[in-house]
């Protein structure tokens, strides 16, 4: 037996090591883009060093703005704004959030394919992907200044009909995957189509769909600060103004205020999101990772 | 007592009151979209009132000025690059944080709760406040929007790729802890091959949302063609804009593509 | 040699995995472990390499005492411990010569390993163990696309990668067919001969059990019930060990 063993080495040859070629391949492209990137993007390189030396001096300014007495001036006039700005863009982002969910409801059903007409469903797809693709600050041109003019209400606007996109695509995806038993009782009860949507289509979507909401208004506050800074308002605005003038140590509150704020409104909206769908077959990770962007 | 006990029909059990979450769930949402649209001094009717304003611009936009895409070509270049190299650094750099940020390769649970907080921090801030960071420390210009994105991606680069660590099978990193190997050899060769292709799909994702982001970053002073759009924007000229606009929209699509072929390839 | 003294393990939750085990296993010998599901054969094996904690007692292996070692200790212990699983444990995703070498990545420098930049006389060792267990012809072949029986083989040259002293296997057979089930048997049989490496495995088939057992080590309950040699293990030991007759069940069907 051991005899065997011990010629076995012998019988079968070893294997060459297979060619690397793809790989080295695939990593000098991958190189070169950056490569070319860095080149082709015109950035001022020798600027780089800045990061350090005048990012350290600006660090200790904004840290010297967030620890002075909070009641003397200008600083509680400093922290009012903030704060201010702050519920400006919470309020911005909550009812943006609040049409988009009105308006994807609809552009839901139609662009679901077990609900509507191929036709209708393919119209209604582009339509939501033109209004993914696009930015909101493109919505926010068209309707912030000719309609509406500078402020918070056209934001709102433009993070509702930018929320449509990916909400409305979301629900549709969540209509498709519905369990289709419900739907075939109800139709051999002879229910009436309008029923029909509602007790067995939107029922078995709902916690999904208020889940990706929440999701939506996380990111929408984040967005409302890129309107602000084109001059919708909230905090977005102050930040932009205090950038232009460089109060570092308002800027340094600014920041200090938005981290804490959305951190804490992220972690409400989540433990609400987990809540909802906990005992759903939705694994809370499919929506925390949906490709929305943040 | 008798007669009750005798008849076997139960009574009927009345309708549950609706719970007091529900109840109070909706009336909270109620309060806030109300103070909210005070807030912010909610309004549709200009919708109708200066409607003919907007659609003075809306009719511009309808008509792109095509011509002025000549313009467009060395934006785009700027744009797509800034996105390469930001894209790229700021994947590798999240990987790293990714492996902090699981318990999974993480062994010590100070520095996991250290790594979570400081990538929730990195993560509230939009990408737009990193421009006007980094344009104040570096200049206005596209190594702003570099370093911008960069960190920006950083954060989502992270926290995705750390949700995907913490689902890794268990088996490989079983078998490499029993043949008594150490932290980054294990990371290196019981995760990594696992997680390498939800990554790679990551990192494709970001660069598209880099893309995405042109607009905004370059509006703020980060290069690309979000300046081209901010100058254009700022003379009036809804026409160029428009024509930009809907460049964007066909690069978006190409990239989408390119980028989905690729991810067929690579997982 | 692995020595345990009065070992009794514990779990967090409260349940007991080992209740004042006593053994001494001499170098070379080749154990097997039976006993029902929940008896505590994998808490034998998983304490040896100190992946569960000794709650109380002492355990000696190969003159190194595990029972409260520190992080660094435990991982020179495991890797000169070879360990198999009943569900492989390969990364699927990566070549079979880059999970061998998971053996021997106890003393590759993080620098290196992480660059996966082997030295010649590392892939030599992988190919030798590889060639031990009759598989080298896929060495580069991801190990996605082995069949079980080869994936157990790998994982085996994994082990054998480690140089190891000791043997430890966790019903390396259970997800295999029967004849596949023979085969991994006598390469670990071989191994234990040929290198003389401590050789535990835990078995659910009691003809496997007497084959290839030079001592079969019968648990209950966390206790060990019956230590003797397999042909003294007839079936009113295992009726013993089992608390229960014998089934089809308990033999491998189909055996030649
Ligand atoms: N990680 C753990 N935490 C808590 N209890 C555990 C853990 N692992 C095992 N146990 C318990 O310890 C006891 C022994 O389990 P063990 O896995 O050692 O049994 P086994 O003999 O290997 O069984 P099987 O044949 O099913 O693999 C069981 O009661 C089990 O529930
Ligand atoms: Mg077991």
């Amino acid at each position: 037996m051991s005899a065997e063993t011990k010629a076995a080495p012998t019988k079968t040859p070893r294997p060459q090591e297979p060619g690397k070629a793809r790989a080295t391949i695939g990593a000098i492209v991958l190189v070169l883009l950056v490569i070319g990137g860095g080149y082709f993007s015109n950035a001022d390189w020798s600027k780089f060093p800045d990061v350090f030396t005048e990012g350290w001096r600006y660090f200790y300014l904004m840290l010297k703005g967030i620890v002075q007495n909070p009641f003397s001036e200008p600083y509680s006039e400093y922290w009012t704004q903030a704060f201010n700005g702050m519920l400006e863009s919470i309020s911005m982002a909550w009812i943006g959030t609040m049409i988009g969910a009105a308006i994807s409801i609809p552009m839901g059903f139609l662009a679901a394919r077990n609900v509507s007409h191929p036709v209708v469903v393919q119209v209604t797809r582009v339509f939501l992907n033109i209004i993914r693709t696009l930015p909101e600050l493109v919505f926010a041109i068209i309707l912030l200044l000719p309609i509406f003019g500078f402020g918070p209400n056209a934001g709102a606007l433009a993070l509702g009909i930018g929320a449509v996109g990916t909400l409305g695509k979301l629900t549709a995806e969540a209509l498709e995957g519905i369990d289709p038993g419900p739907v075939e009782a109800a139709r051999a009860a002879g229910a009436p189509g309008s029923a029909i949507l509602r007790w067995t289509y939107w029922s078995q979507v709902l916690p999904e769909v208020l889940a990706f909401w929440l999701y939506r208004f996380e990111i929408n506050i984040r967005a409302s600060a890129i309107l602000g800074v084109i001059g919708a308002g909230g905090i977005g605005s102050v930040l932009s103004q205090a950038f232009r003038y460089r109060e570092w140590d308002f800027i340094g509150i600014l920041l200090l205020v938005i981290i804490v704020v959305t951190v804490i409104v992220d972690s409400i909206s989540g433990a609400v999101r987990h809540r909802i769908i906990a005992g759903t077959a939705i694994k809370d990770k499919d929506i925390d990772t949906q490709p929305v962007g943040l | 007592m008798t007669v009750a006990s005798a008849a076997p029909a139960p009574a009927r059990p009345r309708k549950p009151a609706p719970s007091r979450v529900l109840i109070g769930g909706l009336v909270a949402v109620a309060a806030i979209t109300a103070w909210a649209a005070w807030e912010i001094d909610f309004e549709l009717t200009s919708l109708f009132e200066n409607f003919s304003n907007g659609w003075v611009v809306v009719e511009q936009f309808l008509h792109p000025n095509w011509s002025y895409l000549g313009n467009a070509g060395t934006a785009w270049m700027e744009t797509i690059s800034i996105a390469i190299v930001a894209s790229f650094f700021g994947v590798a750099v999240g990987l790293v944080f990714a492996y902090m940020a699981s318990q999974v390769t993480n062994r010590s649970t100070k520095l996991y709760r250290v790594t979570k907080w400081f990538l929730s921090v990195l993560r509230s801030l939009p990408d737009i406040a990193y421009v006007l960071i980094f344009v104040a420390l570096v200049g206005v210009g596209s190594l702003a929007g570099i370093l911008a994105l960069f960190i920006f991606n950083i954060g989502i680069a992270a926290k995705l790729t750390a949700e995907t660590i913490d689902a890794v099978e268990p088996g490989p990193l079983e078998a490499a802890d029993a043949s008594g190997s150490g932290t980054f050899a294990r990371a290196r060769w019981a995760v990594q091959p696992q997680i390498l292709p939800n990554f790679l799909s990551y990192a494709l994702y970001i660069f598209e949302l880099n893309i995405r982001s042109s607009v905004v970053i370059g509006y703020a002073g980060g290069g690309g063609i979000g300046q081209l759009i901010q100058v254009q924007f700022a003379r009036f000229n809804y026409e160029n804009v428009s024509a930009i606009v809907i460049s964007m929209f066909v690069v978006v699509l190409i990239i989408d593509q390119v980028s989905q072929y690729l991810r067929r390839r690579l997982v | 040699m692995i020595e345990l003294k009065d070992v009794t393990v514990r779990y967090p939750n409260g349940v007991v995995g080992l209740d004042n085990v006593s053994l001494t296993i001499p170098d070379g010998q080749f154990v097997v472990v039976v006993g029902l599901s929940g008896a505590g054969k994998s808490t034998l094996i998983r304490t040896i390499n100190g992946l569960v904690p000794v709650t109380e007692g002492s355990l000696v292996v190969d003159g190194v005492e595990v029972a409260g070692a520190s992080n660094r200790k435990l991982r020179d212990v495991r890797s000169s411990i070879g360990m198999i699983f009943q569900s492989f444990n390969l990364v699927k995703r990566t070549s079979v010569m880059n999970n061998v070498m998971m053996g021997q990545m106890h003393g590759i420098p993080a620098y290196r390993s992480l660059f996966g930049a082997w030295t010649a006389e590392e892939k030599e060792i992988a190919f030798q163990s590889l060639e031990r267990v009759g598989i080298v012809e896929k060495a580069w072949t991801r190990a996605s696309q082995l069949s079980g029986g080869q994936q157990q083989r790998v994982a085996i040259a994994r082990a054998l990668a480690q140089d190891p002293k000791v043997m430890l296997a966790d019903e390396p057979v259970a997800s295999l067919d029967p004849p596949t089930a023979q085969m991994v048997m006598k390469d670990l049989q071989r191994i234990n001969r040929d290198l003389s490496i401590t050789t535990l495995v835990n078995l659910h088939f009691l003809d496997l059990a007497r084959q290839f057992g030079d001592r079969v080590i019968g648990m209950r309950a966390g206790k060990v019930v019956f230590d003797g040699t397999g042909a003294e293990a007839d079936d009113s030991v295992f009726e013993d060990i089992y608390g229960r007759s014998l089934t089809a069940d308990d033999v491998l069907p189909g055996k030649a």
